[in-house]
């Protein structure tokens, strides 16, 4: 069994919005309906100024207060740590939404389901030829890989560039970030 | 940076409707212990009560698109007990069959025993204060997020629904309505402790964060002020304390069995319904989110 997560590397960031495109197509996602949000920061001051990108998603918490509140079990957690939404059992009570702290969840407006980033990528990891966020990324912001194997690739930079949650440990969220 | 509120006016209706109805349903068991002659008003609450808590239960079911569109779906509801969802589901089953049963042994002209009056008490409590909560365990909120709202939600569940009542007795049952003293005076307290609870929210909540100081500014001097200071404040709060204080405390008691001091007191429960529903629309709406990147 793994513990799935990610790193987030927005000092190689540059704001091009790939991996939100490719996590549309790759997900069959509506225009209007995206799984990564960006937030933009000015960083510095005049005259060393630069524009910080964050991309954020679903932290696959494993405190997830999404699950908590959910009132029909649509959202699940995996044996492999993954946070997945069971849309046959979903009924758009949007009680999600509310909870998660990161506005992670974004409401279908055809089906009326709340979705999230599934980390599909996972998928990838056997060979799969997929569109996702971590391959579309022109800067290779993004590592995807199993956190209780001190080997992979993303438990090592973890470790090396110090890697953080996004905030904190709200709800021992497993996406790392490098700001 | 804008952020768009999560649920609209229809969650705001039905959690006002919820509310409402517990609230009417109380008013009427509390008829039966202080104003037993008052029979008529009874049976107006025991109509109110499952009425309009079926229109919000409709209302949450329109909302929630993807059940609306597969309604089996419904049928989960019950799966993860430790969700406020799950409970509000409970206590609005278990308050239904008892209104519904109270309802049906009115029409039919048959006692109602007191345990089951009381059984539908407690539900009723619980629906009211279950709204409060199901707000008050995201975290994420502070203007949601505090002990506060469901013993908020809960004065107004109480207050709106004794204006019910009383809106419908003024117009139907005159008579048992100027015998009604006693509901008259609770009823007129309710809106001064919400007077004070609507305060202690808007000043704690804006102290706790800056989410929270966002809010409560929202409210007070932003986007939403108008509505919450002619709307809650004014129409809904002030009015009918000044309205109940003039009619209880200050005329004779002729006046106070005039028609046009009918008129003022329907006003007055009046200004407590809008009060009511401005509540809960308020306070979903201009909730905002602690910021978790910065």
């Amino acid at each position: 069994m793994a513990r799935y997560g990610m790193l987030i590397n927005t000092k190689k960031c540059i704001g091009c919005y790939a991996c939100r495109t490719a996590c549309q197509r790759q997900n069959d996602l509506l225009p209007n309906e995206s799984f990564i949000k960006f937030h933009e920061f000015e960083r510095g001051t005049y005259p060393h100024v630069t524009i910080e990108h964050v991309p954020t998603q679903c932290m696959h918490c494993v405190d997830a207060p999404c699950q908590a509140v959910c009132p029909t079990g649509a959202t699940y957690t995996t044996e492999d740590g993954i946070v997945c939404v069971d849309h046959g059992r979903c009924i758009g009570c949007k009680y999600c939404m509310a909870a998660c702290p990161y506005g992670a969840r974004v409401h279908n407006e055809e089906s009326g389901i709340v979705d999230k980033c599934r980390f599909c990528t996972v998928s990838a990891l056997d060979g799969t030829e997929m569109c996702t966020c971590v391959t579309a990324c022109p800067t290779g912001v993004r590592i995807f890989g199993d956190l209780d194997d001190p080997e992979s690739e993303v438990s090592k930079q973890i470790a090396e560039l110090n890697a953080q949650p996004i905030d904190g440990d709200l709800t021992n969220a497993k996406i790392f970030y490098v700001r | 940076m804008s952020f768009e509120p999560i649920w609209g006016a229809p969650i705001a209706w039905y959690l006002f409707l919820a509310g409402l109805g517990g609230g009417a349903f109380v008013t009427s068991a509390f008829l039966r212990w202080r104003h037993p002659e008052a029979v008529n008003m009874r049976k107006a609450g025991h109509v109110i009560a499952p009425v309009v808590v079926m229109i919000g239960l409709v209302l949450l079911m329109v909302d929630a698109e993807a059940g609306l569109h597969n309604p089996l779906r419904f049928a989960l509801l019950l799966h993860n007990p430790f969700s406020v969802m799950t409970w509000g589901v409970v206590f609005l089953a278990a308050f239904m069959v008892i209104s519904l049963v109270v309802l049906v042994l009115d029409i039919l002209k048959k006692h109602v025993p007191a345990w089951l009056e009381m059984a539908g008490v407690v539900f009723a409590v619980c629906v009211a204060m279950y709204t409060g909560a199901l707000l008050g365990v995201c975290k994420t909120f502070p203007l949601w997020n505090n002990a506060l709202l469901p013993i908020l939600f809960l004065v107004s569940a109480m207050s709106a629904g004794a204006a019910s009542v009383l809106f419908v007795a003024v117009f139907r049952h005159a008579d048992e309505f100027n015998k009604a003293g006693v509901l008259k005076k609770f009823h007129f307290c309710l809106p001064l402790i919400e007077m004070v609870l609507v305060a202690s929210l808007c000043f704690i909540t804006s102290y706790n964060s800056t989410a929270g100081f966002e809010s409560v500014m929202g409210l007070v001097a932003g986007d939403w002020a108008l509505w919450f200071w002619l709307g809650l404040v004014l129409v809904g709060l002030v009015l009918p304390t000044a309205l109940e204080t003039w009619l209880l405390f200050f005329s004779s008691k002729e006046f106070e069995e005039s028609k046009k001091a009918h008129i003022i007191s329907a006003a007055s429960d009046a200004g407590v319904l809008v009060g009511g529903f401005l509540l809960r629309y308020l306070v979903v709406m201009a909730a905002l989110p602690v910021t978790f990147v910065m």
